[in-house]
């Protein structure tokens, strides 16, 4: 098995993702200079709400992954700890408590003081109760949305009364902003917010689309860094240039018949979040020609991906329209429709193996992994492999067991391709 | 008579519909006897001990009566180990019902579609008629249950009833007939009136809170060592039986109502509030500490347990927070903990 290092090509406008990250955080400090109001917000909220408000968005987990990145979460996790927040709980949230109490700058993760925060149980209980303490320990208001669990066997007329629920949670949510802030709702200004928003969680699905070319032109380089602006800034003009940008290089990429990776041989799908710590780990996997062409969490956040909401159905009703997109989104999907995803991916999108992140810090994602595996081997003879480590906690990777497994795993596909 | 498994991580699961449509409730407790086997297959180790003993336990066999699931939100664990549930258990009524994370107008409305839609499922599955009259006809039986063991539970603080003994009779209680549970518990009741406090006055009086404990024999452990529950945070416990549901309003908004009005748990929004039930139950029990148990990888607790810690210092009141695995050999290497907990108060 050939071992020498090789090097998947980033796509030059990925390179301006720091840029249009540094506007994210200078819209920040600017908010703090002129007194507007800021929020923090979980993932899978909806934070077009804020902007639609003129209320500036902050996302710790977003924070969280630059500390992680800058080698500083492991600090953040031990100051954590030492509070008596437990080893086993989310290193999101403990890389947050870290870093707000040693007030940590915002290049390296910190994040200042909100006017409120905005949580729900869409994902995990664990938002919800992460803001419960920080709101508490800061002494802010907080929103929290509950989102109805969809299950395998949630009927039509459950999803009804779950929609009108969530609806009516976010008309209080929009009451509770202009209780805190004094902003009111301003329905145009949420149609053009809507409008960016689903122009750029599309253009996003478009790039995705382009990776079901052989070779694919854009590899985890690109997506897992790429991903922040639909966390960060739904809504906004200035990111829909860049993936824009994004997708004319890739397009041009497949009409060259180039990949992002010289000679692709296996193609991947990464099943959860990756480890913030160690993103090379995902580029060594050049080293045996793999590439990672499909990100379920990353593709997720486009949002847009409930073919029962158009686009007009976005403008003319903002609010409502996300009360159905936050039912149906792919990170939280239940295991039958998980399932059902997985396999339409891995034939759309040509795949030879599926890595699941066994992810000590999303218990809710890592559920029912186990058996999406056996599925997947039983029905489409697609192998998978379950890898338990951690998005933010890098002493819960063990490297050495992890690459022989990947290894192992590869000369499984390889077998499978020459026979 | 039949029966419907509850699979909750609180209390919020409306018995009285169970009881309404002809069957026996039946919650599922874990059994800390037997090791996971065939669960691991389907959830990984680092998730919740407790409730991957439920589904070990439903793998092997569920009891022969049982004929339906009703899951309950209570965490995380519920939704997504719902689907696994489903992939594993062969029951032709299995119902997931999303007890409300907030308490509020709007999740009160909620709460009663979706119990609406519970009655509805259950009537399309068994052919029965769940009707208004026979609702309010469960609840008075279910208002007879709580009334007798609100009665009860005082015995603990008057030093004649063992808490364990006490947890025992509630547990029991939520798994059989409630006709039956009645006459258990007036008998119960009759002999405790007759008995005089045997209980060592020395014992160190507690407030028990945490997980969903439900082995019995933790907490005759915790009582050998030394102490005695006067009274609890628990759902095999006061949560269980905390007040009573309002018999003159509408059935279904009564039972939705009652199920939020409870004290909250840490599985629910605010859990914080947690807090000050717990405080007003040591000040009213006069406790001379509070222990907190959390089952392993129970991250509700996981995640009050700082700040609980923190309030009860400020308060001066002893507070030991515990994680227990789901196995009687572990709790072993607890004693010195409990030990030196007894010693400070």
């Amino acid at each position: 098995m050939s071992k020498e290092k090789k090097s998947g090509i980033m796509l030059n406008a990925t390179n301006k993702l720091k840029n249009e990250m540094g506007r994210h955080f200078l819209a920040i400090e600017q908010a703090y200079r002129d007194g507007k109001p800021t929020a923090w917000a979980t993932s899978g909220t909806p934070v077009e709400i804020l902007y639609a408000m003129d209320v500036q968005a902050m996302l710790p987990e977003n924070s969280a992954t630059i500390s992680a990145a800058l080698k500083q979460s492991k600090n953040f996790i031990e100051i954590a700890e030492d509070q008596g927040y437990s080893y086993d709980l989310c290193s999101y949230f403990k890389t947050n408590v870290g870093a707000v109490s040693s007030k940590a700058e915002m290049s390296v993760g910190g994040i200042r003081k909100p006017t409120f925060m905005m949580s729900s149980d869409v994902i995990c209980d664990t938002h919800v109760n992460w803001f419960q303490v920080q709101a508490e320990r800061l002494n802010v208001p907080h929103f929290t949305l509950d989102i109805p669990h969809v299950v395998s066997n949630t009927n039509n007329r459950q999803r009804e009364y779950f929609k009108k629920y969530v609806k009516e949670q976010l008309w209080e949510l929009i009451d509770f902003i202009t209780e805190v802030t004094g902003h009111e709702y301003n329905e145009e200004k949420a149609r053009e917010v809507a409008s960016n928003s689903y122009e750029l969680g599309k253009i996003w699905q478009d790039v995705f689309e382009l990776r079901k070319n052989i070779p694919c032109p854009v590899s985890t380089r690109d997506t897992f860094g790429g991903l922040f602006p639909l966390f960060t800034m739904p809504g906004l003009k200035s990111p829909i240039k860049l993936y824009k940008r994004m997708y004319k290089e890739a397009k041009a990429r497949v009409n060259a018949g180039v990949g992002a990776l010289e000679n692709e041989e296996f193609r991947l799908i990464w099943g959860g979040i990756p480890f913030w710590f160690n993103l090379k780990f995902f580029s060594n996997l050049e080293r045996w020609n793999a590439m990672i062409v499909y990100e379920p969490y990353v593709y997720a956040f486009s949002k847009y991906t409930n073919p029962n909401i158009t686009k007009d159905d976005v403008l003319k009703h903002p609010v409502e329209s996300m009360a159905e997109l936050v039912l149906s989104f792919w990170y939280i999907y239940d295991l039958k429709t998980r399932v059902k995803k997985f396999k339409e991916t891995i034939k759309e999108w040509k795949i030879d193996g599926v890595l699941l992140h066994n992810n000590m810090s999303c218990r809710p994602n890592s559920c029912g992994q186990y058996d999406l595996k056996r599925i997947l081997m039983e029905e489409l003879d697609i192998p998978s492999l379950v890898i338990t480590s951690d998005m933010n906690d890098p002493r819960k990777l063990n490297e050495t067991q992890v690459v022989n497994q990947i290894e192992s795993f590869i000369e499984i596909l390889r077998q499978r391709k020459e026979q | 008579m039949k029966k419907i498994g509850i699979f909750d991580s609180g209390v919020e699961t409306p018995e009285e519909i169970i009881l309404a449509a002809g069957f026996i409730s039946h919650r599922l407790f874990g059994d800390p006897t037997i090791e996971p086997d065939k669960v691991n297959e389907h959830i990984p180790p680092t998730h919740c001990v407790w409730t991957r003993n439920l589904l070990e336990q439903a793998i092997r066999g569920l009891d022969k009566d049982i004929v339906g699931i009703i899951a309950t939100h209570g965490c995380d664990r519920t939704n997504r180990e719902f689907d696994v549930w489903l992939k594993c258990i062969n029951l032709d009524f299995m119902f997931f019902l999303n007890s409300p994370l907030k308490r509020n107008k709007i999740s009160l409305k909620f709460f009663i579609d979706d119990m609406k839609e519970l009655i509805a499922q259950l009537e399309d599955s068994f052919s029965v008629k769940v009707s208004s009259e026979k609702i309010k006809e469960a609840i008075k039986l279910m208002n007879k249950v709580r009334s007798l063991l609100m009665e009860i539970s005082e015995f603990r603080s008057k030093m004649v009833l063992k808490g364990a003994e006490f947890h025992a009779l509630v547990k029991k209680v939520q798994q059989i007939d409630k006709n039956e549970a009645v006459k258990l518990l007036e008998a119960k009741l009759e002999e405790l009136k007759t008995k005089k406090a045997t209980i060592n006055k020395k014992y160190k009086k507690i407030l028990l809170t945490g997980s969903d404990l439900d082995d019995t024999e933790f907490l005759e452990y915790i009582e050998n060592l030394g102490f005695q529950i006067v009274i609890d945070d628990l759902g095999v416990g006061t949560k269980y039986f905390w007040n009573k549901v309002d018999e003159n309003k509408e059935p279904i908004e009564a039972l939705a109502k009652y199920h939020l009005e409870k004290p909250i748990h840490s599985t629910k929004f605010p859990s914080y509030e947690r807090f000050d039930v717990i405080k007003k139950l040591a000040e009213s029990y006069k406790v001379d500490g509070i222990i907190n148990v959390a089952h392993k990888f129970c991250e509700p607790v996981l995640y009050d347990h700082p700040y609980l810690s923190k309030k009860f210092k400020e308060l001066a009141i002893p507070y030991l927070f515990i994680e227990i695995e789901y196995n009687r050999e572990s709790y072993k290497q607890l004693a010195t903990r409990f030990e030196a907990f007894r010693e400070i108060i």
